[in-house]
């Protein structure tokens, strides 16, 4: 859970808001609530996280948290909205749709939302689990230079050109083998100022639940995997900037961009308050790594938030 | 320091938060809507069920800890519900949309760390207590299907028989009938359901391999319970 921007909270709530007279037309097959009733955790937070993917400073920022289920099936979790189709229990998937962060000369632009419960890995899709937190990208070092501080002469992005927010569309599809592990993916395309940056995340999820009451414990190891033109949008270098840059001009191909590992710990105080607190460590890998934006190839980030549920 | 500083911060509200909830002493809860969430897949199941039951239930994680005088509440804004639990901690969980809408709460009189909570499966007992062979082999075969549509674990297993059980006390009797002779059961101590801690029941095993498919089992006592076996 996990990101701020109050603009975009009260956009997406609105948003959402305008839909809930069609919401309750179509009830799914595993409904897991009375019909008409829904689901919602709001709260707020703290994170640190890189400041851009592959910097090798860190800065810290509030963090708003939003996730709703509707008993028709849809829902929103952090920047994300969705709605689940399957009728299996053992199976989740529909489309999703989400919004990614912009990116300008001080990294990325701080509008995230965390969602309040589920997985551990940062794009990992919604699920009907106990609400989890999202934990922001983060990178990692290259070497173990200290973080540098942000001035007018050693910000890789001063010079480059902003990426603008985008809206992103796909799918998620998560599968439960057994009560305590679970695949997830999430496919979604329209990234980066061309709008054809396409990113998929896999992950596999293991759950405790049952070492203690009101605690849960998720553990998530995924991988990342992006188009060409996902990866020119956020870690390539034009002629242009590199005429405008300190760095030199880099055209990176598409693969596989990075592999993740999270840990999330939700803290159920009481039916109605939730604390969840992740740590992700990501590492950059292939194009992305060799990019002259990278400062740090493994990256950690961090967060924790309170929310209320009602 | 700052992220530092802020996590404690937090922590600390969270402490306040929880201390300040209004909470018996040494009482513990569990929410309803997972309660519901775990408990609503059945009710929606759309295969064949009519030989089966869904409970909630409450278990020791330990067999020290005793179900006397555990007591169980659904308790809300509006709601204030009694959930008698019988000697294997199950009790008959209500589906209410309001209950569920104000966030409410089941309350147990005891330490919740010391139990699981959980969905239990079992077989619908008979009042004349004769049962056709044949309808306890669909019996455990509906359970195993259901199982397998909610766990994926379960692709692999099979059903191997029915087990009652009785109170720990009881002088409860289990006969296999078959045209030619009249076979009791023996009985052992055990958990009313696998995995228990509680191993006290006086339980007897009726597996299908030992008998032909036409029997009748005949159970003069009610039982505590009836548990699909599936391995």
């Amino acid at each position: 859970m996990c990101s701020p921007g109050k603009t975009y909270v009260r956009y997406l709530v609105l948003a959402l808001a305008g839909t809930c007279s069609t919401v309750y037309a179509q009830t799914p097959a595993i409904n897991p609530m009375p019909d008409g009733s829904r689901d919602m955790f709001i709260g707020l937070g703290v994170q640190a996280a890189p400041r851009y993917d592959g910097a090798a400073d860190r800065r810290t920022s509030a963090l708003p948290v939003l996730q709703v289920q509707w008993s028709n099936g849809i829902f929103v979790s952090g920047m994300s909205a969705g709605m689940h189709l399957s009728a299996l229990p053992t199976v989740e998937y529909g489309p999703l749709l989400a919004l990614a962060p912009g990116r300008d000369a001080s990294g990325n632009r701080l509008f995230r939302l965390s969602s309040a419960g589920d997985n551990g890995a940062g794009d990992s899709p919604p699920t009907t689990w106990l609400p989890p937190l999202e934990t922001p990208v983060s990178s990692a070092p290259r070497d173990e230079a200290p973080p540098e501080v942000i001035g007018p002469g050693n910000n890789r992005l001063d010079g480059m050109q902003p990426i603008a927010r985008r809206l992103l569309a796909g799918g998620f599809a998560n599968l439960y083998l057994g009560r305590q592990w679970r695949l997830t993916g999430t496919v979604l395309y329209g990234a980066g100022n061309a709008r054809r940056g396409l990113r998929s995340h896999i992950a596999v999820q293991h759950v405790a639940q049952d070492f203690a009451p009101h605690h849960s414990i998720t553990l998530a190891g995924g991988v990342s995997v992006v188009n060409g033109a996902y990866s020119a949008a956020y870690f390539g270098v034009t002629e242009f900037e590199a005429g405008h840059t300190m760095n030199a001009a880099y055209r990176p191909g598409g693969g596989v961009q990075d592999v993740r590992a999270s840990l999330r710990w939700n803290w159920a105080l009481s039916p109605a308050l939730m604390l969840s607190t992740g740590v992700q460590a990501t590492r950059l890998l292939g194009d992305a790594r060799r990019s002259p934006l990278v400062e740090r190839a493994t990256g950690l980030s961090a967060g924790s938030a309170l929310a209320y549920r009602f | 320091m700052a992220p530092v500083r802020s996590l404690l911060v937090l922590l600390t509200l969270c402490a306040v938060a929880r201390n300040g909830a209004a909470q018996p002493q040494e009482a513990g809860w569990v929410s309803y809507r997972e309660a519901y969430r775990a408990m609503v897949t059945f009710a929606k199941y759309g295969k064949a069920k009519n030989f089966l039951q869904n409970h909630y239930q409450v278990t020791p994680k330990d067999a020290g800890q005793s179900l006397d005088g555990l007591r169980l509440t659904l308790t809300g804004r509006t709601t204030q519900l009694n959930l008698p639990l019988d000697a294997t901690g199950r009790t008959v969980l209500p589906l209410l949309k309001a209950a569920y809408d104000e966030n409410a709460m089941l309350v147990l009189n005891r330490n919740a760390s010391l139990f699981t909570f959980q969905p239990r499966l079992s077989i619908v007992a008979r009042v004349d207590g004769i049962y056709e062979g044949q309808d306890l082999r669909t019996a455990c075969d509906q359970a195993l299907q259901y199982m397998r549509y909610t766990d994926t674990s379960y692709a692999s297993r099979q059903c191997k028989g029915v087990r009652f059980a009785f109170m720990p006390k009881s002088d409860a009797a289990v006969r296999i009938r078959d045209p030619e002779r009249e076979v009791t059961l023996v009985p052992e101590p055990g958990p009313a359901f696998d995995g228990e801690a509680n191993t006290g029941f006086r339980v007897m095993t009726y597996r299908f391999a030992d008998w032909a498919e036409r029997i009748h089992v005949i159970s003069q006592n009610a039982p505590v319970a009836i548990a699909p076996v599936i391995e």
